[in-house]
């Protein structure tokens, strides 16, 4: 039995169960322990990855050190992203007020860096001290003639999804700012993409075989130049549909772009995003070239899923990612490896994403929007699950719960996008799962049953939730 | 040691008043110091004969955490302690927090340790409490006597009914009460029996009705309180009155603030807006 918040009551449920109609998008619970960061440093980790921009936080030390190099975005050229700048607003400041300490701090980090951008992040106390950071970005702007952006995270405005919202609307003032001469018909923009391990390369090498060009990484190896004129590419894809999709939204409106919601996990959503590019642009030689590319790289990674699911068939679990899309994503990437997902969830999903997980999972999944480490880990046990999917926040649980886990967030090292990334997805639950660790924790020495074994007594499908009141 | 704050509508004649009534206690030969809590840091310079003395935090500012009481605290008429919290300038940062720190700071710097040996600390706060920060020296262990400065101007009185409002919250959950009702006379009609039932209707008093009287601009000119300009004028006479009235009061209440509809009446009846 899993004890669940009675205020959180709506926003776990189970497929199966008749109409999923979460109700997420809100603040979270008090006295639950969210998941989710702040507005803050949503609108950072958006950001953070265009690799030749100064990103300066206009706030307290702390806003700046808990979110420094958050994703290690990897980049192919300069890293200033990964050095973290703060204004470090001190007392006195907060009294006197920090727009001095904000133009000094940009002055002094333009002159020694000469970035090709400079992005300001407004925290909470600077929207109560009431800092006018537009006027100290629109003056240095006009000082060092490179656009100074002021990212209006600031006030305690709500959750993180707030925080994308504010990193859509800097990136809006870049875009439209460049030349887009010489920008073929036959290109894209890859939005919600942050290449924490190298994926954007991946998919970027894919485009080039089909013969797309790629204007603008919004924002994984991102560059301030490319972005200025990515208002010229023919599409944008949606990666990340929690970030990213608003932007898309606001290009289509102000430039007319049409773009595709696509997902780079898993063969089936792979190959499906190479064929709506093709057959977006029309060109019946493109689609012959995609068809080629997808039959080959499938034919490469078959046989490496073919002899991980050998192994896996049978096991459950658990999903808790930050957007939603990627959760329905990963659940069809797992039942391609013989997995079952017995819990999924997100800290950012809307009531769409969630009926549509409904539909996709088999019945009995729990579904849950906004989770906390006690619903997880109660989860965990009674659903019993061999392995858990999930970002940094996530991972201790997992290992003191005694469950396998596989990192799909912030933190990879190796990619998991494209064809060779489900292959090594597929290595990389294996090895986490079947590893003989698990039998040697309480839990499963409890039961007197290693983790490679099949289960027995396993907890039936629908075991009870209660609502705590 | 007693704990004063004085509030009171902007412009009304808080940091006069103030000084002047601790002319009238310092020449009795009380121990007192005076914290200004607005920051254009003008609550202190009558006392000390116009002499600008650097605020709590400017030094913070300038000399950083390494701050010792003298560098903040001066001598002003009749041995009377100043202290000016200071803050931004306007329309940057956080004045409230600006008073918070300043009151920690003194707090720790031991300002109103016993061997200091007050007997009164007065706060001179900025017109409307605005926020936190300015609410800060009626929380606990502060000020836990509130003395109103108020006329029979309408906006005076209105601004007076909502300072009890915020000394009610405080007054529930702490020691701090309403000590009475300064009257600042604007020579409005009726005034004396005005702000006394106004007073009374709040569950208070008016502790003393200061006449309007020029000798208070001529001692200001003289950057002066009135006591040290012309220690015998009438209206030195009257700050006096004021100190002792302060001196002796054994009313502290929890103020009843009325509803703006109850405010009206009792302007009607005293035949204020039948004109």
């Amino acid at each position: 039995m899993t004890e669940v918040l009675a205020a959180r009551a709506r926003q776990v449920a189970r497929a199966g169960t008749g109409g999923v109609d979460l109700d997420c998008d809100r603040q979270s619970t008090s006295g639950s322990v969210s998941q989710r960061a702040c507005t803050f440093c949503g609108s950072r980790v958006v950001l953070y990855p265009i690799a030749d921009a100064i990103h300066l936080v206009h706030g307290p030390i702390g806003c700046a050190v808990y979110t420094w190099d958050i994703r290690g975005a990897l980049s192919s050229g300069p890293e200033l992203h990964r050095l973290s700048f703060s204004t470090d607003l001190r007392e006195r400041h907060v009294v006197f007020g920090g727009e001095r300490q904000l133009e000094e701090s940009l002055d002094e980090l333009i002159a020694r860096h000469s970035p090709r951008a400079a992005f300001v992040y407004a925290t909470c106390i600077v929207g109560v001290i009431g800092d006018d950071v537009d006027a100290v970005c629109r003056a240095v702007s006009e000082r060092t003639g490179i656009p100074v952006i002021p990212v209006r995270s600031e006030g305690f405005q709500g959750s993180k999804r707030k925080g994308y919202d504010a990193a859509c609307e800097a990136l809006m003032s870049l875009v439209g700012t460049g030349d887009t001469a010489g920008i073929p018909r036959h290109s894209v923009n890859l939005l919600g993409d942050f290449n924490l391990a190298g994926e954007i390369w991946i998919i970027q090498e894919y485009l080039r075989r089909m013969g797309v060009t790629v204007v603008a990484n919004l924002t994984g190896d991102g560059r301030v130049d490319d972005i200025r004129r990515a208002h010229g590419a023919g599409l944008n894809l949606v990666q990340c549909s929690g970030s990213t999709t608003r932007l898309a939204q606001q290009l289509r409106q102000a430039y007319g772009t049409p773009f595709q919601k696509v997902s780079y996990f898993g063969l089936d959503d792979m190959a499906a995003a190479l064929y709506g590019i093709a057959e977006h642009f029309k060109d019946p030689e493109m689609l012959d070239r995609t068809r080629a590319l997808v039959a080959e790289e499938i034919a490469t990674v078959l046989p490496v899923i073919d002899e991980c699911r050998a192994d896996l068939e049978g096991k459950r679990a658990a999903i808790y990612v930050g957007g939603a899309f990627k959760a329905i994503s990963l659940v069809k990437a797992l039942r391609l490896l013989g997995v079952r997902t017995a819990l999924v969830g997100s800290q950012t999903g809307t009531a769409e994403d969630y009926r549509y997980l409904a539909e996709l999972c088999d019945p009995g999944t729990v579904i849950v929007d906004d989770s906390n480490p006690a619903e997880l880990s109660q989860f965990m046990a009674t659903e019993d699950v061999d392995l858990f999917i999930g970002g940094v926040k996530e991972r201790p649980m997992a290992y003191k719960m005694g469950v396998a886990f596989c990192d799909h967030n912030h933190e990879r090292k190796v990619p998991l996008e494209g064809f060779v990334g489900m292959a090594n997805f597929a290595r990389e639950v294996r090895a986490s799962v079947c590893s003989p660790v698990w039998q040697f924790t309480p839990r499963r020495a409890r039961a007197g049953r290693s983790g490679t074994t099949a289960h027995t007594g396993r907890a039936a499908a629908g075991a009870a939730i209660e609502v705590m009141c | 040691m007693r704990k004063i704050a004085i509030y009171g509508k902007g412009g009304i004649g808080k940091s006069t008043t103030t000084q002047n009534t601790v002319a009238g206690l310092s020449e009795m030969g009380r121990k007192v110091m005076v914290v200004g809590c607005d920051p254009k840091a003008d609550s202190t310079r009558l006392l000390l004969g116009g002499l600008a003395q650097r605020s709590v935090l400017d030094t913070l500012r300038i000399e950083g955490e390494d701050v010792e009481l003298d560098d903040v605290r001066a001598d002003g008429f009749a041995e009377s302690k100043c202290v000016e919290s200071g803050g931004p300038e306007p329309g940057v940062g956080c004045a409230g927090r600006g008073i918070i720190t300043s009151i920690n700071l003194l707090e720790q710097l031991g300002a109103y340790d016993d061997s200091e040996q007050l007997d009164y600390v007065f706060y001179d706060v900025l017109g409307d409490v605005v926020c936190g920060g300015f609410a800060m020296p009626i929380r606990e262990g502060k000020a836990e006597e509130i003395y109103i400065v108020a006329s029979g101007e309408m906006m005076a009185m209105y601004a007076a009914n909502n300072i009890c409002k915020g000394v009610q919250k405080f007054a529930n959950t702490g020691k701090v009460r309403v000590g009475g009702i300064i009257c600042n006379s604007r020579n409005v009609d009726n005034e004396y029996e005005l702000i006394d039932h106004f007073a009374r209707e709040l569950g208070t008093q008016m502790i003393h009705f200061v006449p309007r009287d020029n000798d208070v601009q001529r001692a200001e000119i003289n950057k002066k309180t009135v006591i040290e300009w012309n220690p015998a004028c009438n209206q030195a006479e009257e700050y006096r009155r004021l100190a002792m009235a302060i001196e002796a009061n054994e009313s502290f209440v929890i103020p009843k603030p009325m509803e703006t509809d109850r405010l009206e009446e009792l302007l009607l009846e005293h035949g204020l807006l039948a004109a």
